[in-house]
């Protein structure tokens, strides 16, 4: 692989890159992660402690989740919510990608992707906390709800899984939109008219024409979301409540409040396996390869 | 400034693939020489190994009797015109020009000597400050060549810099390059799958096929005596007809064309033909004329199939009434002049042609080229006179 | 035919709706910026003001954190530019048999969530004795912006045309002028969108600095606790000069972008 670099760049360069690229990987990217699952492996001991006889590899840390109500029954959630999020994000962002890829003219769509950027490239504890206000108790949502009659009790938006989830669709709908406009946008509208013309419906030319399309673009949106839902502190952390914490928020407690890192690098990692095997589960439903989620 | 360029049993493999078989070549200093070939014939390679591009597998390259063996490509004294010409995009005219200078750490005064008076030679002046995505096809071209003569080159490579042009374009630069090439006495090096370029710029032609070189002439001994099938099938246009050698005498052959009863021909230079072996006999178009059915001498009974009109001159597609072959002829005015309800589909003539003009050539299995694209198309050895 | 045409119509709809969706929250909390209110509200209205600018410009505590977050974001493109280049480069050149692991190994930091990989730096660096704060923010962010960068300049080195590379060394260059003079200003562009998206990325990134920033608090850090204790009106104000700086950024951005693919279409 060196001699492929020196032959077009020359020593001196190759050698720059190899550098640069082996300190990410190895300093930055490897080592840290196997750092991380060694702490996870070992007791949590005071400095004394450590190298006596109590400081040896066991799956402790690991058991404490299984052991704990609280926790594992957070864990489970945060699963369950993520794959909510990620199928909620897919529904609300598919008839737009559509109408993006196939239905628009292209000065509308362009225009609309200039619209979809903005607030993309808006810091996400912002847009999190825009829906703080829209969901307080005294806020705008509770206000037009009981004008209209809806009614009659202003509700604690705030105190459940709902505002969670909610502002977690607003963060990351752009992650599912683009992946999915771009696989849909690829798709040859002859395919779509000849469908419709061998008399299939909406429904009939999504399901066997569309969508299969457009798989390697669902399938990064849905990886992508799922990673960032399961990852996420800053929308549980704004939009929750005590009663509604987020695996996230038990692991940073871990390191910031209960001082025990070994503990929370054991959970740390179930997040890590969480969302390594979700991506997988996701890669082999719709037979992706790596290749088409770097796009 | 010596320019010559030898080749001493250069060999390039990849893997198992041979993509140049054992050659060795002799350039002289300020010849304007071409590899001629269809695509895949491994011309491009020798390119790439004359420019240091790649090193050969085996042998040497020697550019002024000077060894290149672990010269690089920007310490060789040569300079490449690429296909595509690889202008610099984000570069003037000027920067392009003086970039090969640039990067020798010459002066600015002095770099803008240099282009400013290339620019004269490929008749650019003034267009000096524009960028190279504001220029014409053909002016592009231009710059590319006024680039690649900056650096002074002893031999100049082109790979088929030409094929991206328009036709009338490119008959226009065949003159361009041919005169610069007088001017600058520079070896060229030319690289074409086209023949017409091939024949009317070179004074030296190698054609090649499948790796390996089947004939280096003067343009005009490659069409009138090909060496092998294959030459004779690629340059110009040719019927081929399947036969047996009777005997031999001298250059001139006799022939059992099966169906065709007995014809003659003359032996291609090198050729061994034996009696009683297989072999190919070629007859030009335009070698062919119309004679009296009862005429003496080889005969050859045709229907015509089509008649195309083309200016100066009338080209037959006509099928052999004795073996169902296909030949082609080519009637010159003067002899199509008032023949025109005798050149009608249907009609029957009598072809006769002069033996010392047709070449014998052992059966080679010699491929059949596309003139469009170059490319060989699958060998077909009976019949086909189309090549 | 009636039913086509009422989906096309509920399509077009539920368009409208999506936008306002995106749009409708920003424009609520740049709004109760200039209510006269404690709590950050549009509803019940107390008179429009300007006073929370004010009370935004005297937070000493809030320029401390700007000026970590702009610290934070030089350090990232020092780290993560010339990482992404030169893995760019690497993948546009070599073929190995590794190449498939390697490339998986590159952009995983992509997929990994940011809680992790800011807390798998954090124990790392402690045992060379180094705790949160900005040079650990630094190496977490690059640690993944690398990788957007790395995507950003593979995409334009895609469609470079290696005959150019060719063309300069046969004109006698080095490959290290080769580098610099075709090479790198080819992908210029590409290098100022990437440098634009990681300063971005490393300005709002919150997941990764939150488990790093010790107590050097970066921006995004100090609204989310403003968020959580002490929230008044003026983190509307914050929020809406962050907007604003955002999309003049994302406008130079995509102007830029846009010229640059208007150009290249006219190529050579």
């Amino acid at each position: 692989m060196f001699r492929q670099l020196q032959a077009r760049f020359g020593g001196p360069l190759a050698m720059a890159i190899v550098t640069l690229l082996g300190i990410w990987l190895i300093v930055m990217v490897t080592l840290p992660q196997l750092q991380m699952i060694e702490y996870s492996l070992r007791p949590n001991l005071l400095p004394a402690q450590v190298g006596g006889p109590d400081d040896r590899l066991t799956l402790a840390n690991y058991a404490t989740l299984f052991n704990n109500d609280i926790h594992r029954t957070i864990f489970f959630k945060t699963i369950w919510s993520s794959v909510l999020v990620t199928l909620l994000t897919l529904a609300v962002s598919y008839p737009l990608a559509w109408y993006l890829a196939k239905v628009a003219t292209p000065r509308q769509a362009a225009l609309c992707i200039l619209l979809l950027i903005i607030p993309f490239w808006i810091n996400e504890i912002l847009r999190t906390y825009s829906w703080f206000i829209i969901l307080a108790f005294r806020g705008p949502l509770n206000e037009v709800l009981m004008m209209l009659g809806l009614i009659d009790r202003p509700i604690r938006f705030l105190s459940g899984n709902g505002g969670v989830m909610v502002g977690m669709v607003y963060a990351y709908i752009l992650f599912m939109v683009f992946p999915v406009y771009n696989a849909i946008e690829s798709l040859d509208d002859n395919q779509v008219r000849a469908a419709r013309d061998l008399g299939a419906g909406t429904v009939r030319t999504h399901r066997r024409i569309v969508i299969p399309h457009a798989k390697p673009g669902i399938a990064t949106g849905c990886i992508m979301t799922f990673m960032l839902a399961a990852g996420s502190y800053a929308v549980p952390a704004l939009l929750g409540s005590p009663g509604s914490r987020w695996f996230t928020q038990i692991i940073y407690n871990w390191f910031f409040e209960g001082g025990n890192w070994n503990q929370g690098a054991a959970y740390a990692f179930l997040l890590l396996v969480l969302c390594i095997g979700f991506m997988s589960l996701i890669m082999k439903i719709f037979k992706v390869g790596l290749g088409d989620i770097g796009k | 400034m010596d320019g010559s360029v030898r080749l001493d049993e250069v060999v390039m493999r990849f893997g198992d693939f041979t993509a140049i078989e054992k050659t060795s070549l002799a350039i002289g200093s300020g010849e304007f020489f071409s590899f001629l070939g269809p695509s895949g014939c491994g011309k491009t390679t020798l390119l790439n190994i004359i420019s240091g591009f790649i090193t050969p597998s085996e042998g040497q390259v020697y550019i002024g009797d000077e060894p290149m063996a672990g010269v690089p490509v920007n310490r060789r004294p040569t300079a490449m015109i690429f296909q595509n010409l690889a202008l610099f995009p984000l570069m003037t005219v000027f920067e392009n020009i003086e970039f090969g200078l640039e990067v020798r750490g010459i002066d600015k005064r002095k770099r803008r000597e240099v282009s400013e008076r290339l620019l004269a030679l490929v008749a650019l002046e003034g267009s000096g400050p524009k960028m190279v995505t504001e220029l014409s096809g053909g002016q592009k071209q231009r710059v590319a060549i006024a680039r690649a003569l900056a650096v002074e080159p002893r031999v100049l490579l082109l790979d088929e810099p030409l094929s991206a042009l328009d036709l009338k374009l490119r008959q226009h630069m065949r003159t361009e390059l041919k005169a610069i090439q007088r001017k600058t006495g520079i070896t060229f090096i030319y690289i074409t799958h086209d023949q017409g370029e091939a024949l009317n710029m070179s004074d030296r032609v190698a054609v090649m096929s499948a790796g390996r070189i089947q004939q280096v002439a003067e343009p005009m001994t490659l069409y009138r005596q090909p060496a092998t099938g294959f030459v004779a099938a690629f340059v110009g246009e040719n019927n081929r007809l399947q036969v047996r050698v009777i005997d031999r005498e001298g250059e001139r052959v006799r022939l059992d064309g099966g169906a065709l009863g007995e014809l003659a021909g003359r032996a291609g230079s090198e050729a061994q033909l034996a009696n009683g072996e297989e072999a190919v006999l070629f007859i030009r178009p335009e070698h062919l004329r119309p004679v009296a059915a009862d005429a003496s001498g080889v005969t050859l009974e045709a229907e015509i199939e089509a008649v195309h009109f083309e200016g100066a001159w009338v080209m037959l597609e006509t099928r052999l009434v004795a073996s169902g072959e296909k030949l082609r002829v080519q009637l010159g005015h003067e002899v199509s002049r008032g023949q025109a309800d005798t050149l009608a589909v249907g009609r029957r003539l009598t072809f006769g042609y002069d033996p010392a003009d047709a070449v014998v050539l052992p059966d080679d299995g010699c491929p059949e080229v596309d003139e469009e694209t170059g490319e060989v198309v699958q060998s077909k050895l009976a019949g086909g006179a189309h090549v | 035919m009636s039913s086509q045409r009422f989906l096309a119509f509920g399509l077009r709809f539920y368009v409208v709706v999506f936008f306002a969706y995106l749009f409708l929250p920003l424009i609520i909390m740049a709004a109760a910026t200039f209510n006269d209110s404690r709590f950050p509200t549009v509803t019940p209205w107390d008179g429009t003001t300007l006073r929370w600018f004010g009370e935004l410009a005297a937070d000493r505590g809030m320029w401390q954190a700007l000026t970590n977050s702009l610290i934070v974001a030089v350090g990232v493109l020092v780290v993560a530019v010339p990482i992404g280049i030169a893995t760019a480069l690497f993948l546009n050149t070599v073929s190995s048999r590794a190449k498939p692991f390697l490339y998986a190994l590159i952009l995983s930091p992509l997929l990994t969530p940011g809680v992790i990989i800011g807390i798998s730096t954090l124990i790392f660096w402690r045992q060379f004795g180094v705790s949160g704060g900005i040079f650990l923010t630094v190496l977490g962010q690059a640690t993944f912006i690398a990788a957007y960068v790395m995507l950003m300049v593979t995409a334009r080195l895609q469609r470079f045309d290696r005959t150019m590379e060719r063309a300069a060394l046969d004109l006698g260059a080095s490959q290290w002028q080769m580098f610099r003079r075709i090479l790198l200003p080819y992908l210029k562009p590409a290098l100022y969108s990437a440098a634009v998206i990681a300063f971005l990325q490393s300005f709002e990134n919150y997941n990764t600095t939150l488990f790093v920033v010790g107590y050097d608090t970066t921006l995004t850090v100090y609204i989310a606790s403003k968020v959580r204790t002490g929230l008044t009106p003026a983190v509307n104000a914050l929020g809406l000069i962050l907007i604003l700086v955002t999309v003049m950024f994302a406008a130079i951005y995509e102007l830029k972008r846009r010229r640059e693919a208007a150009s290249s279409v006219k190529g050579v």
